[in-house]
């Protein structure tokens, strides 16, 4: 292939989780070879992350940010102790002359970076992140054992890399420590800056009960967390180790099945009766068991755990609350996030489970400081899908940069389990409180709908896939 | 006169105690600071005459727990001589040792400390450091029958002297040469205890600050103030950076009024100097009401609220080398006349960010707080 023809290959978006397609690099997985053409992909391909189709990817602008070679970086940002940050050369006079400073560089982070350079090319930008910052695509961390992967093979993108491509400057492994929204100054683990505007982009953190100690339990929320339990599942010589996953929401389904085919021995305990409960409602959540156990899942349905009783360093002791017990190599705990309050404490953010935004701004109650993705709560909900990010990335640049208004518009998204022996699907808006209606019901579907004021309000569609050799096990 | 023994209600009133230790500083304090400063001089008297205006007692349980007054006790005397605003903070500590540790003997000796009938100091510096992980002990104890006898060396301890006292910590050596625990103590300077000289400083000469080493040294029950010394240290260590701020706070108080003092004659090129007064004050204010509300809690073991109060102690230390180096730059010429304020000041500033907790410590320490823990 030519270098030209190269240079020409598309990048497809996935609405629904956001992945890439590379046409460049196919999707060999499913049999699509490199230098597959969307067009050419046949109409049934699923998206190799989240199973929807290919009529649910719209075309991806590739990132092209040329930066002038004056743009300052490093010395854009000068500590608070020597002063003022200096910021760019022009002045802007829209409140960015001392600089944007995002904290996070999660895909919510690197999405406004990329967002405001579209806009700006000058204005200078300072990303403070606690982790290493690398870019990766964290919905493949529930599916990424089974396939194989790696830390190295789950980085797309340096962090250094994608600071230098879009003229950032990085501080990872950098924790904020305090904020002043009076003094705009934010304080952290390498020093003090002063900032113009502010974005969180904080994500949230597993929400995790103290009796179950986080030196004894893994949490998969991110790749650095992920990779850690990826060696210690890999270290010894028996690869094969039963492990306990504690919570059977969604990610705690999508890691047990991605463990078990990984080749572990995989117990799932979950408080309630079925999983991924009250957004599932019973009838479905028995067949996701089904098709769970199918591949060897021990499941407890309606327990909990007293207490952990370390061993050694590989071996511990679940304590039910019913007395039994429950020897295991590793435990897990999927049992739902948070977003951190700290932040919001020192910037004096008004707080209700994320911090509060405005629906069409994504302004915090501090005028100068803005927030999205996982740490935001929306009318009184958090909303921790990745599919919003770039668009609320979007809104934000937007109007930081006094470019034309982008009023962001909170719709829900279309919720899909990335569990392959059982395909779920819940779209519209959901509700807890509302009955679910069954449409259809066959061994292998199972069609249901909430109805509210005549209307369909949501569906719910399960699915075994045609190559499963079991049937449902509704009781 | 002084209080012999505890008293009720002595502290009730904290404006006429804030006036009193503020006057001291003013009055007796200033004229001297860079004599203290440069020339090597141990102000023992003023340190007294601050002692009896209550300047080092308001934050013992014993007269009412009252961080906040203690701290702005030691921010007046600080604003006057940073090098007794520091041993402030090396008598408030030594003295909450001695109170926190429960031992009836070293109770029976804490008005005397309180109210600076004696000066103490704190050899935790390398505890502190040795807790985090940044270096190793420096003294080791072996057991003895009833006690233990310590030897080793400290670098630079302050606001000791012969027949003097400081809290000392020293790894408990087992017979095969592995550490079991640490002892915290009082180790009362006996002519069994070598100061050693320290070389010249670049400011804070008169803080009296030696060198110790000792060969076994005998600790026992009287002196004890924690065995084992780590529970303690943990307990006791937001308090014992929360007080220290109070040293950088008048630091920066005086760096601000160094910067209003040319406003008239040099007000209109000043202007076009960044860190205006009004900046700095307006920062200093914040800090300070974050540090007044810190100071209500300070034995809160919480992992949050040691994080504000390293962040707030890292603030202080920025602040204070922001401000000092802004009011040589406001003075312009004569602030570079070597006895001048903002001269020593820039010297204060300079001790406040590097002294234990320097600002790379708290830096470490919050970066280590704030990961999260893994399975292993």
């Amino acid at each position: 292939m030519s270098a030209e023809k190269a240079a020409d290959w598309q990048l497809y978006i996935c609405r629904a989780c956001g992945l890439i397609y590379d046409e460049a690099e196919g999707d060999p997985d499913s049999g699509l070879a490199a230098g597959t053409r969307f067009a050419d992909i046949p109409e049934d391909w699923e998206c190799p992350l989240c199973g929807v189709t290919k009529a649910d990817f719209e075309h991806f602008d590739r990132p092209q940010i040329a930066l002038d070679a004056n743009t300052s970086q490093l010395t854009s940002f000068t500590d608070a102790y020597r002063g003022r940050a200096v910021g760019s050369a022009a002045f802007c006079g829209n409140g960015l002359e001392d600089g944007l400073v995002i904290v996070g560089a999660g895909t919510a982070g690197w999405s406004v970076a990329e967002a405001v350079r579209r806009h700006d090319e000058t204005v200078p930008i300072l990303l403070l992140s606690s982790c290493p910052a690398n870019v990766y695509h964290k919905p493949e961390l529930s599916i990424a054992m089974s396939r194989q992967l790696d830390e190295v093979s789950l980085v797309r993108e340096s962090g250094q890399q994608a600071a230098q491509r879009l003229g950032v400057t990085l501080l990872s492994n950098t924790s904020v420590v305090g904020l002043n929204p009076a003094s705009k100054q934010i304080r952290t683990t390498r020093g003090s800056f002063q900032y113009g505007k502010l974005v969180l982009a904080v994500g949230s953190k597993p929400a995790v009960p103290s009796h179950l100690p986080h030196s004894s339990v893994w949490r998969v929320n991110n790749l650095e967390h992920w990779s850690a339990l990826k060696n210690q599942l890999s270290s010894s010589a028996s690869t094969q180790k039963s492990i306990a996953v504690i919570g059977a929401g969604m990610v705690g389904c999508e890691i047990a099945e991605d463990l078990l085919r990984a080749g572990h021995h995989v117990s799932m305990i979950n408080k309630d009766k079925t999983p991924v409960y009250p957004l599932l409602p019973e009838a479905a959540g028995q067949r996701l068991v089904t098709a769970l156990k199918s591949l060897g899942l021990n499941y407890f349905g309606g327990q909990e755990i007293a207490e952990i009783i370390v061993e050694d360093s590989n071996q511990q002791k679940l304590v039910f609350v019913s007395g039994e017990t429950l020897e295991v190599n590793h435990i897990i705990a999927a049992t739902g996030l948070a977003t951190d309050k700290r932040l919001s404490r020192l910037a004096n953010v008004e707080f209700k489970g994320g911090y509060v935004v405005d629906p069409v701004t994504l302004q915090t109650s501090q005028p100068d400081i803005y927030a999205l993705g996982d740490c935001i709560s929306i009318n009184g909900s958090a909303c921790r899908f990745i599919e919003p990010i770039r668009r609320q990335a979007e809104t934000i640049a937007a109007q930081l940069t006094e470019k034309v208004a982008v009023p962001y518009v909170h719709s829900a998204p279309v919720i899909k389990l990335k569990t392959r022996s059982c395909k779920v699907v819940i779209d519209g808006e959901p509700d807890k409180a509302t009955h679910w209606t069954t449409v259809k019901e066959t061994e292998k579907e199972l069609l249901m709908e909430q109805v509210k004021g005549g209307k369909v309000s949501a569906t719910l569609m399960l699915l075994y896939p045609n190559n499963s050799d079991y049937t449902s096990g509704l009781a | 006169m002084l209080p012999a023994s505890p008293r009720d209600g002595l502290f009730d009133n904290h404006e006429s105690i804030y006036h009193s230790v503020r006057t001291v500083a003013s009055d007796q304090l200033a004229p001297l600071a860079n004599k203290i400063d440069q020339e090597g001089f141990y102000p023992v008297d003023v340190m007294q005459s601050l002692g009896s205006a209550g300047a080092f007692a308001a934050h013992l349980d014993r007269y009412g727990a009252h961080f906040d007054l203690a701290i702005k006790n030691m921010q007046s005397i600080s604003r006057y001589c940073g090098s007794t605003g520091f041993m402030s903070w090396c008598q408030d500590v030594c003295g909450l040792y001695m109170e926190q540790s429960g031992n009836s003997a070293l109770l029976s000796r804490l008005d005397s400390q309180a109210f600076a009938h004696r000066l103490g100091g704190t050899g935790l510096s390398n505890p502190m450091k040795s807790l985090t992980g940044i270096e190793t002990m420096a003294l080791h104890a072996k057991p003895v029958a009833n006690g233990y006898v310590v030897s080793g060396t400290l670098p630079w301890i302050s606001n000791i002297g012969r027949d003097q006292y400081f809290g000392a910590i020293a790894a408990v050596k087992n017979q095969d040469g592995s550490h079991s625990h640490e002892i915290f103590f009082l180790m009362d300077i006996d002519d069994s205890v070598e100061l050693n000289k320290c070389p010249q400083f670049s400011g804070m000469e008169g803080t009296s600050t030696w060198g110790v080493t000792v060969q076994d040294y005998f600790v026992g029950d009287h002196n004890v103030i924690a065995d084992p010394a780590m529970p303690f240290i943990k307990r006791v260590r937001p308090a014992f950076v929360l007080l220290q701020i109070g040293f950088g706070l008048g630091v920066i108080e005086g760096a601000i009024a160094s910067c209003n003092e040319v406003e008239s004659s040099l007000g209109h090129v000043n202007q076009f100097l960044h860190n205006r007064p009004n900046q700095l004050q307006a920062e200093f204010e914040e800090l300070h009401e974050r540090v007044m509300a810190l100071s209500s809690d300070p034995y809160n073991g919480d992992k949050d609220y040691l994080i504000d109060v390293l962040d707030a102690r890292a603030q202080t230390s920025e602040l204070s080398l922001k401000a000092s180096e802004s009011a040589l730059l406001h003075q312009g010429a004569r602030g570079y006349i070597m006895n001048s304020d903002v001269q020593r000041r820039i010297r204060e500033a300079h001790f406040v960010a590097i002294v234990t907790p320097a600002i790379k410590h708290l830096r470490w320490e919050m970066a280590k707080l704030m990961r999260e823990e893994l399975p292993s």
